[in-house]
C-alpha cells in the first residue's frame, strides 16, 4: 500500500502548498497508519541553505542544537537555528560544503541525522497519522511553490522517524523522492553504492531511489533523464514522485503494478496514488487519468 | 428519481441508500458529490439508472447485474469488475482493470483506458472512445473489446475467443495475437455499436484492425516447446 502525493503550482511565490499536500494525505491515511511525511519548497532565503537535523529524543533539545550551531559556525557561517518537536533547523551559507556540514553534524551525536538540505526544501515526517503530523508541526501554515508527501505502510523495514518518507538524496540539495511499492533489486544496487562509499541512511528499499536520481543528477542527466533510465536500472513495482528545486516529475514502473492519478490545469498539477486525495484537496472541475504504464513526467517553473 | 448527496456518509451508508431508494420503487437515482470514493454501486441486481454526478474510485459498479451506470468524470481501479449485465458508462477515463472478467453487458469509457482492460473476460462488450493501456484483453475468453483509438503494449495477449477491435496503432501485439481482416459482420456489428453508444467517434468499422488469438497456445504440445519458451 503507502499513499503518494504531489502539487505542483504554475504560479507564484506563495501557493497554500501545506494546506493542500496535508488534505491529499489525509484522504489516503487508511492507506499508511505507520507514517506521514511531507517534502516542501518554499521561499530561498538570500539564497542560503536549509538544513534540517533530527535530533533525536534524548534530552535538551535547545541545547543540542546549539551545540550543532556551534560547530557548524566554524565551519563556513551558520547563522540563525530553531527547534520544533524532534527537530532543529539552521540556515547555512550557500558555499557550504553539503557532505562536509552532514558529516560534521553527524559526527556530534549518533542520534542526529541531516534530513534535508536545500535552498527551498523542507522535509518533516514522522511516524503517526498526518493528522498528528499537523499537530506536531503545522505544516499546514507553510506556503510555497509545490511539494510531494507519502503516508506509509511499512512491509519491508522497521517503522521509526529515519525509516519514514519522503527521502532527501543525501548531497544532492533540493531532491526528494517518495515511493509506493517495492525495488526487488534493491541489495543488489545498495551493494554497488556502498562499494563505492555511498552510505545508507536505513534498510528501507526505497532509500536507493533517492541514492539514484541524485547519482543521475550528479552525473549532469535532467530529471526526465534520470526518471526514464530508473525504469532500466530499478526492477519491480514502483509508482514514484520526485521533487527538485523548480520540478516536479513522476514514474511509473514496466508492469503499471502501482496506481497513479494526475490531473494539470492552468494553475495547479495534482499527482496521487488515488483520485479521492485530489477531489479532497482542491475544488474545481478538472480531469484526472491515471498514469500509464512506463509513463514518466516532469513539470518545470 | 432519489438524490443522495455523500457529503461526510461512509461507502457502507451511500450503498445502503441506494439499496433502500430501489426497494423503494425508484428507477432514477442521482449521486451527488461521489469524491472518488471506493466501492460505490456494486452488486445492484435491477434494471434501474444510478447516475454519479463526479468520479468514483475502485471497484465501481463490480458484480453488478442490470442496471445502466452513468460516471460523469472518471473511474478508478477495477470498473464494472466482473458484471454479469447491464451498461457501465465513464464520461472521462477509467483506471487499471476495468471491465475485468466480466461476463455480460458494455463498458463504454469515453476518455482513455489505463492498464489491463477488460482482462479474462468471459463475455460483454467494452467500448473504449479514447486510447487504452498496456496488456489490454489479456486472457480474453469471450465478449468483444473495441479500443477506438490507439492500443497499448502487449495488445490481446494470450487470448481465448475474446475479439478485439482497435482504430488506431497498436503499440505492440502480445504473444499469440494476430490481425485479421475485420469481416462484413463485424464492420456492420460495428458501426452499430458506435452508433448507438459513441456517435461522436465516428470512425468506420471498415478502418478497424481485427486482433484475435492465433491459437497456438491453446494446446500444451512438448514437440512446440520453442513456442512454449517465447510466450513464457
Amino acid at each position: 500500500m503507502c499513499g503518494i502525493v504531489g502539487f505542483f503550482a504554475k504560479d507564484g511565490e506563495q501557493a497554500e502548498v501545506g494546506t493542500t499536500i496535508l488534505a491529499m494525505l489525509r484522504a489516503l491515511g487508511c492507506r499508511g497508519p505507520d507514517s506521514a511525511g511531507v517534502a516542501l519548497f518554499g521561499t530561498p532565503d538570500d539564497g542560503r541553505f536549509v538544513v534540517r537535523v533530527k535530533l533525536g529524543d534524548r534530552g535538551d533539545l535547545e541545547s543540542r542544537a546549539r551545540q550543532i550551531a556551534g560547530r557548524l559556525e566554524t565551519i563556513h557561517g551558520c547563522s540563525q537555528f530553531s527547534t520544533a518537536a524532534s527537530y532543529a533547523r539552521f540556515l547555512a551559507s550557500s558555499e557550504t560544503d553539503l557532505n562536509l556540514v552532514t558529516s560534521a553534524i553527524e559526527s556530534l551525536d549518533k542520534d542526529f541525522e541531516v534530513v534535508s538540505i536545500g535552498h527551498r526544501l523542507e522535509i518533516v515526517k514522522q511516524t503517526g497519522s498526518p493528522d498528528n503530523l499537523e499537530k506536531t508541526y503545522g505544516v499546514s501554515h507553510f506556503t510555497g511553490t509545490h511539494g510531494i508527501g507519502h503516508t506509509r505502510l511499512s512491509t519491508e523495514s522497521r517503522v521509526d522517524l529515519s525509516h519514514s518518507q519522503p527521502f532527501w538524496s543525501h548531497g544532492f540539495p533540493d531532491l526528494a523522492i517518495v515511493h509506493n511499492g517495492h525495488i526487488t533489486n534493491y541489495h543488489q544496487l545498495r551493494r554497488r553504492y556502498e562499494q563505492r562509499g555511498v552510505r545508507f541512511y536505513t534498510e528501507n528499499d526505497s532509500e536507493v531511489v533517492a541514492v539514484y536520481l541524485s547519482e543521475q543528477l550528479k552525473k549532469g542527466s535532467s530529471l526526465q533523464e534520470a526518471l526514464e533510465r530508473m525504469l532500466r536500472d530499478l526492477d519491480g513495482s514502483y509508482s514514484c514522485l520526485a521533487a527538485t528545486e523548480r520540478q516536479l516529475g513522476f514514474v511509473k514502473d514496466d508492469f503499471a503494478l502501482k496506481p497513479l492519478v494526475m490531473t494539470e490545469t492552468d494553475e495547479f498539477v495534482a499527482v496521487a496514488t488515488e483520485e479521492i486525495a485530489i477531489r479532497a484537496a482542491l475544488p474545481g472541475s478538472y480531469s484526472v487519468r491515471e498514469a500509464q504504464v512506463r509513463e514518466v513526467r516532469v513539470w518545470q517553473r | 428519481m432519489a438524490e443522495i448527496v455523500c457529503g461526510a456518509r461512509t461507502t457502507r451508508e451511500i450503498n445502503a441508500e441506494i439499496r433502500r431508494a430501489i426497494a423503494a420503487g425508484e428507477r432514477e437515482i442521482v449521486v451527488k458529490d461521489p469524491g472518488a470514493r471506493h466501492n460505490l454501486g456494486v452488486a445492484v441486481l435491477e434494471p434501474v439508472r444510478i447516475r454519479f454526478a463526479g468520479s468514483v474510485g475502485y471497484y465501481c459498479a463490480g458484480l453488478i447485474d442490470g442496471p445502466r451506470v452513468e460516471i460523469d468524470q472518471s473511474a478508478g481501479w477495477g470498473l464494472a469488475e466482473s458484471m454479469m449485465n447491464g451498461e457501465v458508462v465513464v464520461r472521462g477515463s477509467a483506471g487499471n482493470g476495468a471491465a475485468a472478467a466480466i461476463r455480460g453487458g458494455t463498458v463504454v469509457i469515453h476518455g482513455d483506458a489505463a492498464a489491463r482492460l477488460g482482462v479474462s473476460m468471459k463475455g460483454g462488450t467494452v467500448l473504449v472512445a479514447g486510447s487504452c493501456g498496456y496488456m489490454a484483453g489479456f486472457m480474453g475468453q469471450k465478449g468483444r473489446l473495441v479500443v477506438c483509438g490507439d492500443a497499448g503494449d502487449a495488445f490481446a495477449d494470450s487470448l481465448y475467443e475474446t475479439v478485439c477491435f482497435v482504430g488506431g496503432a497498436i503499440q505492440g501485439l502480445g504473444t499469440d495475437a494476430v490481425v485479421e481482416e475485420p469481416s462484413n459482420e463485424d464492420a456492420d456489428w460495428l458501426d452499430s455499436i458506435l452508433a448507438k453508444y459513441l456517435p461522436a467517434a465516428a470512425r468506420r468499422g471498415r478502418d478497424f484492425k481485427k486482433v484475435v488469438a492465433g491459437r497456438k497456445l491453446w494446446n500444451f504440445d512438448k514437440r512446440e516447446w520453442k513456442v512454449w519458451q517465447e510466450a513464457l
